[in-house]
């Protein structure tokens, strides 16, 4: 095996060789998640982030939402319905990014997207960031990239406890320990968070964040049968319950103020064996399975009656086989196939019937290093969906390493998101202001025929019979790149990119009731595109300070609402004035919520002998157009920042102007036992309560921590 | 219910005006572009509180006649009294299943003032032979304004149910009584707020047209 990871490694040995630390620290970094196998980062071909655990603890971060903001190219923005926290990467809306713990995704996108606060950083080993699409490895949702989180693993006897309390009454427990003994190994996780929320709004009832308190449990088991096998099984549990209070606009003319409860909670277990046949191939069989359920209920105080309830289910559970072969120095083959069965059992389809789909897969790659300092990889996966049809996601990068200082990187993938159960089987009547009907594509044309037949549609808006079977939404990206280490220590990255996206799925109304309410389906309809460059760079000013800067340019606009523009078909009106202009492609800023200008620049300090860390983060976000968030739940929706009447966003819109966070943390650590660190996140205390309702304003915290290991002989 | 006259002397009406006064012809028209503000498309008398209902609509089309600037009384529906009519987001025209007259209409892409010629072309009458025809968009049955949300006059936005008036969408109606007007649909909500939201109240149309009275395509 040693042999191999030599193999593996060689175009970057030859240069460690060269004593550089940087070159050193970079080899050490090894990632999985771009390859399925662990390589190491620096020799990869493709734009990879790697975020480590001493990083995150000096950040004093508690959730993934709070790591995932600081980086260059991500911005954590409010899902689709206005609340909580996704993650936008490459100019793609949060549902787009694959959202992995230990290589298995996580289930349960309540509005598309995953909220990423339920995912504690406690247990975490790293976080590993391939941007890019990534179907040819991981199939569906892998359109702008996988954010992988790899979990910690037993390693010798050792324990952690440590406590945060801080602003809004938010106090974080957490505990882990280590236990290794021969050929067992096993390591056990706990957390436990709680906050009182915080309001940003002036409604009399409910707060933008209510009150809420969740638990995470993690544990998992190593067994060596010997150095070729070993099988490992890892669970996680998760639950959550959140008070509410708020009102909900029923009309334009009333509120209801309703009290409720909100639960969610999801588990998974995953029993892994790996074998190696031989130095040469590896083989690891999976059986992954997990379940995610919510519900909320609200019900109303003065009447004492139930207002509201919804609950959602899903299991998926996936068996997979794949295997490694090192064919020999130069060929490196990956193959694996496994099936993904998948059920949806909500209150939201009109009944609690299940509804299933089946996913077959296979996927290849072929890792080619022909000379030393080039390697080749390509890749393809086939996706056989029982709803949807099939999909065939190729991939090919490429690593150049020209010369000592530069390396070039490039690829091209094709990536795709198959229509989710929502938007094929939905059948939702939102009896709020304006109330409406979502009717998913499979069920559509029924429904509408059954309300024809009762005498109760008023109008058509949309010809039913467009409304046909949904296809997967897909991209076709390039990513090309460039490291520069122009003098050592100093490293500059440069990554241009490109997505292309089509058949992206909208809503569309469809139909209008006798009692005046809209009904929606949802079709393929946008082609858009992202492109832009991101850059990083990084050096160590002093021997314990290591300062980057990072920045993303971006353009995402709709190609539709471009050639619209060409033909002279849009204006722009002053909603005062009434007075119009026609739109020229300069005047179009493109996609909603996505800023032109993000960067970042970090200041880390850490000196291990005294036990003094900490850092300086600041994090920029430049000028956006709202767009149209669906409010926070109190059900205020936050005025539109398209006011001109043409529903895209120019030049003429209102912007959510561009802003700073400053977050500080300082920590100490005694005896290398005892660690006490303090920290600010949002310095400036900057608050854009309609807008940004996940920017809760300054937050002060204090943690300590108290670990303990056992030197290990094993 | 108000007007709002906003007097809009033309360039090109100004124009014409000093030409044709040199060849002693009747003193030309300045026609004016008029604000007509809030006039209730069969809105809701009120909502049941606990689930967004509306109560009391009619059912009923709002009539208005281009060259009075005025609402003209439902009882009149069988007459040429009226040009168009409003109900919720259908607008209709005098015309074929609509009503007696032959009113018919267009929408062109452009600025208002800007189009100072009617196109010659194109106009369309209502024809619908059953409800579920409505949405044929190619269909030769349709209505002359297509009540199609992002197709005609407004557009629809899925996220806060907000429907806008869309910019730079001209309407121009030849008439019941084949005079043309020019019409931009500026605000489907009451008072015509900048920023319409989920307590706005729908079913109000506030817009702008200009009536030519002596029959020409000009304005």
């Amino acid at each position: 095996m040693r042999l191999i990871l030599i193999i593996l490694l060689l175009p970057v040995l030859c240069y460690a060789q060269s004593t550089d630390t940087l070159i050193t620290k970079k080899l050490e970094e090894v990632v999985v998640t771009a390859t399925r196998n662990e390589r190491a980062l620096a020799a990869l071909p493709m734009p990879v982030t790697l975020i480590n655990k001493s990083q995150i603890k000096t950040m004093g971060s508690l959730r993934l939402n709070d790591v995932l903001a600081e980086q260059s190219g991500l911005a954590v923005v409010p899902q689709v319905n206005g609340v909580g926290n996704g993650l936008q990467l490459q100019g793609f809306d949060p549902g787009y990014t694959l959202i992995l713990v230990d290589g298995e995704p996580l289930i349960g996108r309540n509005t598309g997207s995953l909220e990423l606060s339920r995912i504690s950083v406690g247990n975490i080993k790293q976080v590993e960031i391939v941007k890019g699409p990534c179907s040819s490895l991981y199939g569906s949702e892998a359109l702008a990239g996988v954010v992988n989180i790899i979990t910690s693993r037993p390693q010798g006897t050792r324990g952690n406890l440590s406590a945060r309390y801080g602003t809004f009454n938010t106090l974080d427990l957490s505990g882990d320990a280590s236990v290794q003994k021969n050929k067992l190994g096993i390591f056990v996780f706990a957390n436990r968070y709680a906050t009182d929320g915080y309001n940003l709004s002036t409604a009399p009832h409910g707060q933008t964040v209510s009150p809420f308190s969740n638990y995470t449990g993690n544990t998992k088991l190593v067994y060596k049968f010997n150095p070729k096998t070993e099988v490992s099984i890892s669970a996680r549990g998760f639950q959550e319950s959140q008070q509410l209070s708020f009102d909900v606009v029923a009309s334009p003319t009333d509120k209801i103020f309703t009290t409720g409860q909100a639960q969610l909670s999801d588990w998974n277990i995953n029993p892994v064996v790996t074998h190696r046949f031989s130095s040469r191939l590896k083989t690891v069989v999976r059986f992954y399975s997990t379940h995610y359920k919510s519900q909320t209920n609200l019900s109303i105080p003065a009447s004492n009656s139930a207002y509201y309830h919804d609950d959602f289910g899903q299991s998926f559970t996936r068996p997979e086989v794949n295997a490694e072969y090192f064919m020999n120095q130069k060929n490196i083959l990956t193959l694996g196939v496994g099936t993904i069965f998948e059920s949806v059992q909500t209150s939201r389809y009109g009944d609690e019937s299940q509804r299933k789909q089946q996913t077959s897969y296979a996927f290849f790659q072929h890792e080619w290093l022909p000379i030393e300092n080039f390697q080749l990889i390509t890749g393809g996966r086939y996706d056989r969906n029982s709803v949807y049809g099939s999909q065939f996601s190729p991939k090919l990068s490429s690593l150049w390493r020209i010369t000592r200082s530069i390396t070039l990187k490039g690829s091209f993938g094709v990536g795709f998101k198959s229509p989710d159960f929502r938007q094929l089987y939905l059948n939702f009547n939102n009896s709020a202001a304006g109330g409406y009907s979502v009717l998913g594509t499979e069920i559509v044309a029924d429904r509408l025929n059954q309300l024809e037949s009762q005498g109760l549609i008023t109008t058509y808006l949309f010809d039913p019979n467009r409304i046909g079977k949904l296809q997967a939404e897909s991209s076709r990206a390039f990513n090309f790149g460039a490291n520069f280490s122009p003098v050592q220590k100093l490293s500059v990255d440069v990554n241009f990119f490109r997505n292309d996206i089509d058949n992206l799925i909208e809503t569309q109304i469809v139909a209008i009731t006798t009692s005046n309410r809209n009904i929606y389906s949802y079709r393929n309809l946008h082609r858009v595109f992202t492109q832009g460059l991101e850059a990083n760079i990084g050096y160590p000013i002093f021997k314990h300070i290591n300062a980057t800067v990072g920045y993303q340019l971006l353009y995402a606009k709709d190609k539709d609402v471009l050639n619209q523009i060409k033909g002279g078909m849009i204006y722009s009106r002053d909603p005062v004035t009434y007075a119009t202009t026609q739109l020229s492609s300069a005047d179009y800023f493109g996609l909603f919520n996505r800023s032109r200008h993000m960067g970042n620049f970090k200041i880390f300090y850490n000196h291990k002998e005294k036990g003094i860390e900490g850092s300086v983060r600041v994090i920029y976000r430049g000028k956006y157009g709202a767009g149209s968030l669906q409010g926070n739940i109190q059900g205020i929706s936050p005025p539109v920042t398209d006011t001109n009447g043409n529903g895209i966003l120019d030049r003429y819109d209102n912007f959510v102007s561009g802003y700073f966070l400053i977050n500080l943390s300082a920590a100490k650590t005694f005896k290398q036992k005892f660690r006490m660190q303090a920290g600010i996140d949002n310095l400036l205390d900057h608050k854009e309560p309609q807008y940004i309702p996940n920017l809760p304003g300054r937050i002060i915290y204090f943690s300590i921590n108290y670990s303990f290991s056992k030197k290990q002989t094993q | 219910m108000k007007n709002s006259k906003t007097v809009l002397a033309l360039a090109y009406s100004v124009g014409s005006a000093i030409f044709t006064a040199c060849s002693t012809s009747p003193a030309p028209v300045v026609l004016q572009a008029t604000t007509y503000s809030n006039l209730p498309a069969d809105p809701a008398k009120s909502f049941d509180p606990m689930n967004g209902a509306p109560i009391g609509k009619t059912g009923k089309f709002t009539f208005f006649n281009f060259s009075t600037n005025s609402i003209v009384s439902n009882a009149d529906s069988a007459t040429t009294k009226w040009d168009v009519g409003f109900n919720g987001l259908t607008i209709i025209v005098n015309s074929g299943t609509s009503g007696p007259g032959n009113a018919s209409a267009l929408i062109q892409s452009g600025i208002f003032e800007n189009l100072k010629t009617a196109p010659d072309a194109g106009y369309k009458t209502d024809n619908i032979s059953n409800k579920a025809e409505l949405y044929s968009q190619s269909g030769s049955s349709n209505l002359a304004i297509p009540t199609t949300a992002g197709n005609g006059w407004y557009s629809y936005n899925s996220s806060t149910h907000v429907i806008s008036a869309t910019a730079g969408k001209v309407i121009f109606v030849k008439t019941a009584a084949g005079k043309y007007a020019k019409v931009e649909i500026l605000n489907y909500y009451k008072d015509a707020p900048a920023s319409p939201s989920m307590t706005s109240l729908p079913d109000y149309y506030t817009f702008a047209f200009v009536f030519q009275p002596n029959g020409s395509k000009s304005f």
